[in-house]
């Protein structure tokens, strides 16, 4: 637990000089609505006062962007929200994923069904690279029927790519939610017993190594982990970095495919706060017949999806959401490429709400690693990927 | 209207102080079909009853309000269905055909118990529908009641002036019999102005005497020579002969004349009787009949030959013996002083209608021989008995007068409700209540609805009996079968705040009702047993405000106020947070709920059409930003509730959570087990249950309303979809073992 003196030094508040910069990049930022300037000053005014600004942060990051005395606003508002906890999850799926997570914490481990692995697909018991599955099976049974995604088609890609590039990753039983969304909702204790949990099954499996289609996995793995855990050693990686890796180590390569026009929505968890913004592009420049048109705000600059993780959805996300899709829809491209599950399902729910309206959506959402998986070297296996290579059949020229 | 604004008790239930307790109540909005009831019938109710398979109940809330139903629901010109929102866009509910097929099946339930019994008797003065409710209403109130008819058996005009295929008479007699169960004593053969009068009346010792003798005999066409034929007859006269069994045919070619339900009857009977060739002649349009169509239909079907705008201009005779008529065609000019167009002759436009019966149905004309000559010489015999609209009462002290006799030709329902009014006049008056007077119009607000009533299924018709070959005196239409009676009235749309099943009024803990305070905070009650024993008995439509602490010291207490609000629950969208995405719209069984753009050019928003939220908060489910909240539960609602059920007790171990709706919830706590209870267990979701194993219950029971018994449509169904959600997340993380979960359909009362 977090002490508001502590907290208001470690993120540099009491630095804040009420410029209003940080304000002028947030996307929520409107009239009489939030801001970052009037959530910092607000809470070092009257610490108890109004927590509606708190709730809706994004906690993008795209204040910190700006912010000249580099105040952390988005750990300010997550340790806000930790000492003023809401009394409850903000939304119905809020509620549901997150007391899905909750439920795994205990001493007895989950045994999650892998049978979603087709027998094309080759994992491992042991080793040392893992594949972080995360809420992709939830997701593919939670809003099967209600909106246009198969989350477990990402997760299969994941599995494809990694096989590609001569890996079989272990896919553990054992696996629990990684925390991302407790931790943002203010519950830091049931994020740090799962973070515990999860990395005594890495070291108990003997994985190094964390491979994941999710840009929240690779946020919360990559930097909160080891801030939670010191001693953790663990080299964790988006498939977007694997994938730019393992095609810079000449492991892998791509193949034909219809000539396809792509926008990227770069998700904030990957871009501002993990920095990783020239993996994906690097990789589409590698994808055949692939053609990428960024839009007017991309990379660290890119704006929000609406909503992070499953923390708070409003009118105001659903405004963002429609902002976004139309300056996809400005470039020309036909499919919105997005690297992280929750733009998907963000987007493709604000697509669906337009739909009911009859109106019919301009581009196509679609997930990185199952865009990039399409144009692998057709059917491959680990011990397949080897010989393919040697023989030359493929190249990984961009168009 | 039931007299909720009134400082008076409602009729048939016992007293209650408002005034003692510092309340002051009013009406809050009602259904249209409620409002239009004469009778004062709660339809909304007994409708929404039917719905839900408690047929007794339904009687009972009819019978609140209307000793009749039987009657009623044969008979009755059910001005509420002209209001039905349904006829909108359809037709609209079978209400009529409803309450028929509750009194049928329900006739023997016994009559409510009666006030205690009271030392002033009192005087009814014939046996139609008004004497019959008021006898009805002074019974119960406990007044020692004696009912005189004239005729032979009770009825008056149910039993002289409605045809027995409408009517069948052992169907009467077993509605008067449940009348006289409770103690009114009906004496037949005594006849006011010959075998007693209104000084003797009270020279027996009856305080009061109510003059309810109905519209007197037929008007006569006004046609020269008319009174010199035989042939040319009262309608009402020949209905009489036939309903008591007359079966003499009236003749080959008989003509009606009159549009009114007493014509339709005459011409369906003498048909009934073997006339070749009847005739009904109405001198406006079939837009302006009074008869009500389903009559119109039925006569039309059975041969009856209908001419508008047809006016008789004189009798034509020959050798004495009536051949036929001479008529005028006639259109219509401006409307009169009652609102219909007035008939104007086309000049040069006659011809005639061969017939050798005339049967004149053109309204009655008050018998009031029995009044003092006084009196008598002052009245005008066409306008009725004049009653002061402020206490009831005629001219002569003590007593007072309802029904045809005062208004002239009117339904049954007017009857009743004038019924109800003297029964009030009355007992204010022998309390030595000057004022008050009779129940002044509802100051109930009208519903402002803006969605469009939604499609439903087709409205069911009942079953009719169309007999091969020659027409009986056997009733024609029939009850509904149950499945179909409680498919049409679930067609209903309940509109209103709620369903005003009153099940919350015995049995249930939780009233659904919150506290306002003036300060704008409001609060849930669970309303004490004193106030149920103190409240008018229709408890969602009674706004109570008041100061003092007698309502309910501990929400008064959390308020922190002595002014308060007591309200139905309803639905709440906050609209900055609303996402128009349309989940609460598909969810909402009662389509309560449309997207609207607030302004032109602005987003669209959900908005909730209040005067149909029935606060069943499944929409509150399904809604993924939270904007639709209940006016209860606001955020810490669901914590507080989850976090007082999973408290730590002696048992040891993983506890057992029961989520039910609000009527099975007090049964279950009341079994001691740890309940939430929601308004319906259909608004329970995945996210609540997965809440409740995050919080460490052992095992999840979700107990519902058996599918068909649930208020709110498809509480059992979305139950169970939730905790099949539930179970299968949890299936997909190996965690199924966690938890049990189960739902189940609990018969009211079978809890365990």
């Amino acid at each position: 637990m977090v002490m508001f003196t502590e907290l208001r030094k470690s993120t540099r508040a009491i630095m804040c000089m009420d410029c209003g910069k940080c304000s002028s990049a947030c996307p929520l930022c409107g009239p009489g609505g939030v801001t970052p300037r009037r959530i910092v000053q607000g809470a070092l005014r009257d610490f108890e006062g109004d927590t509606r600004g708190t709730r809706a942060c994004l906690t993008c990051g795209a204040c910190e962007e700006r912010c000249p005395e580099g105040v952390k606003f988005i750990d300010f508002v997550r340790g806000l929200r930790e000492l003023r906890p809401a009394s409850r999850a903000a939304c119905p799926h809020a509620e549901t994923f997150q007391s899905l997570a909750r439920s795994t914490i205990g001493p007895e481990p989950p045994r999650r069904d892998l049978s979603w692995i087709g027998p094309d697909l080759e994992v491992a018991e042991t080793g040392k690279v893992a594949l972080f599955v995360g809420c992709l099976p939830v997701f593919e049974r939670y809003f099967e029927g209600n909106l246009p995604v198969q989350p477990l088609d990402i997760a299969r890609s994941a599995i494809r790519i990694m096989n590609a590039a001569g890996t079989a990753p272990v896919v553990m039983t054992e696996e629990r939610c990684c925390g991302h969304d407790l931790l943002w909702n203010g519950d830091e204790t049931s994020f740090r017993a799962l973070a515990e949990a999860n990395a005594a099954a890495f070291a108990e499996r003997g994985i190094e190594h964390v491979v994941t289609a999710c840009s929240e996995c690779a946020r919360t793995l990559g930097l909160d982990y080891p801030e939670a855990l010191p001693g953790l050693r663990l080299k964790v990686e988006h498939v977007s970095e694997y994938l730019a890796r393992e095609l810079e180590e000449g492991r892998i390569a791509f193949e034909g495919g219809e000539p396809q026009r792509i926008t990227y929505q770069d998700p904030c968890r990957l871009a501002r706060h993990h920095d990783v913004v020239e993996a994906p592009r690097s990789v589409f420049a590698a994808l055949p017949a692939t053609e990428l048109r960024e839009m007017k705000h991309a990379g660290r600059d890119a704006t929000c999806c609406g909503t992070s993780g499953f923390i708070h959805c409003d009118a105001e996300s659903r405004r963002l959401q429609s902002a976004r899709l139309e300056e996809a829809r400005e470039t020309g491209a036909g499919f919105l490429v997005t690297a992280c599950p929750k733009c998907l399902i963000h987007f493709s729910c604000a697509q669906a709400e337009d739909r009911r309206r009859g109106i019919e959506p301009a581009v196509r959402v679609k997930d990185f690693t199952v865009l990039a998986a399409e144009r692998l070297v057709g059917d491959i296996t680990p011990s397949k990927a080897a010989s393919a290579l040697a023989a030359g059949a493929v190249s990984g020229d961009s168009p | 209207m039931k007299p909720i604004a009134s400082p008076d008790p409602p009729i048939g239930i016992p007293d209650f102080d408002l005034a003692g307790a510092g309340l002051a109540v009013e009406e809050i909005e009602t259904s249209p079909c409620t409002r239009a009831c004469p009778a004062g019938i709660n339809v909304k109710s007994y409708v929404s009853l039917v719905g839900q398979h408690r047929f007794e109940e339904a009687m009972r809330v009819i019978r609140d309000t209307c000793p009749l139903p039987s009657v009623c629901g044969r008979v009755c010109t059910h001005p509420c269905e002209e209001t039905c929102r349904l006829g909108e866009t359809g037709e609209a509910v079978a209400i009529r055909a409803l309450k028929r097929f509750v009194a049928d099946r329900c006739h023997d339930l016994p009559p409510p118990a009666t006030a205690p019994e009271r030392s002033t008797p009192v005087a009814i003065v014939g046996s139609g529908p008004a004497g019959l409710t008021a006898a009805w209403d002074l019974r119960l109130m406990g007044y020692p009641v004696t009912v005189f008819e004239a005729e032979a058996e009770p009825g008056g005009m149910l039993r002289y002036g409605i045809a027995v295929y409408r009517l069948p008479r052992d169907v009467l007699r077993r509605e008067i019999g449940q009348i006289e169960k409770t103690g009114v004593e009906i004496h037949a053969n005594r006849r006011l102005g010959c075998d007693f009068t209104l000084e003797s009346l009270f020279d027996e010792g009856y305080r009061a005497v109510l003059v309810a003798t109905g519209g007197g005999h037929g008007r006569r066409l006004g046609l020269p020579g008319e009174a010199a034929l035989l042939e040319v007859e009262d309608a009402l006269a020949f209905l009489h002969r036939a309903n008591e069994g007359d079966r003499k045919s009236p003749g080959k070619r008989v003509v009606v004349i009159g549009g009114g339900s007493t014509a339709i009857e005459a011409a369906r009977t003498a048909v009934r009787l073997g006339a070749e060739r009847v005739e009904i002649l109405y001198r406006r349009s079939l837009a302006e009949m009074p008869a009500s169509g389903e009559e119109i239909d039925e006569a039309i079907a059975e041969g009856v030959l209908l001419r508008y705008l047809v006016a008789p201009d004189r009798i034509i005779e020959d050798d004495g013996r009536l051949v036929g008529l001479r008529c005028l065609e006639v259109e219509l000019g401006e409307a009169d002083s009652s609102g219909r167009r007035r008939p104007v002759v086309i000049p040069g436009s006659e011809f005639d209608v061969a017939a050798d019966r005339v049967l004149a149905a053109v309204g009655q004309v008050a018998e009031l021989d029995f009044l003092p000559p006084r009196l008598l010489s002052r009245l005008d015999r066409r306008k009725g008995l004049a009653v002061d609209p402020a206490t009831g009462m005629t001219e002569l002290k003590g007593v007072f007068a309802a029904g045809d006799v005062v208004t002239g030709p009117a339904t049954v329902a007017a009857a009743v409700g004038a019924g109800h009014d003297s029964a009030r006049a009355i007992h204010r008056w022998i309390e030595g209540r000057a004022t008050g007077g009779r129940e002044t119009p509802s100051t109930a607000p009208e519903f402002g609805f803006w969605t469009a009533p939604p499609k439903r299924p087709e409205r069911r018709h009942p079953p009719t009996r169309h007999p091969t070959g020659k027409l009986d005196f056997d009733e024609v239409e029939l009850a509904f079968t149950e499945d179909d009676a409680v498919a049409e009235a679930n067609r209903c749309l309940r509109c209103g705040p709620c369903d005003e099943c009153h099940v919350c009024a015995p049995s249930c803990d939780h009233r659904h009702l919150r506290v306002e305070s003036p300060s704008g905070g409001s609060l849930e009650v669970r309303a004490p047993a004193s106030l149920v024993g103190r409240m008018p008995d229709d408890p969602v439509r009674t706004r109570i405000s008041g100061v003092g602490r007698s309502v309910s010291s501990e929400a008064v207490d959390r308020a922190g106020e002595s002014q308060f609000v007591l309200a139905p629950v309803r639905g709440h969208i906050e609209t900055e947070r609303c996402r128009a995405c349309g989940a609460c719209i598909e969810i909402c069984p009662f389509t309560a709920i449309d997207l609207e753009a607030r302004t032109a050019g602005s987003d669209p928003k959900a908005r909730i059409d209040l005067p149909l939220c029935r606060g069943c908060e499944l929409c509150t489910a399904v809604c993924p930003t939270g904007a639709a909240e209940s006016m209860l539960r606001d955020a810490s609602w669901w914590d507080a509730r989850a976090s007082e059920a999973l408290a730590s007790s002696e048992e040891g171990g993983a506890p057992t959570i029961v989520l039910a709706c609000e009527r099975r919830a007090a049964e279950l706590k009341a079994d001691g087990r740890r309940v939430i209870g929601l308004p319906c267990a259909g608004a329970v979701t995945g996210g609540r249950l997965l809440d409740l194993v995050g919080r460490g219950a052992g095992r999840i029971e979700v107990a519902t309303c058996t599918s068909g018994s649930c208020r709110f449509v498809a509480g059992p169904e979305l139950a169970s979809a939730a905790t099949e959600q539930a179970r299968d997340l949890l299936g997909l993380m190996g965690l199924e073992a966690r938890v049990q979960m189960e739902d189940k359909e609990v018969e009211h009362g079978d809890v365990h």
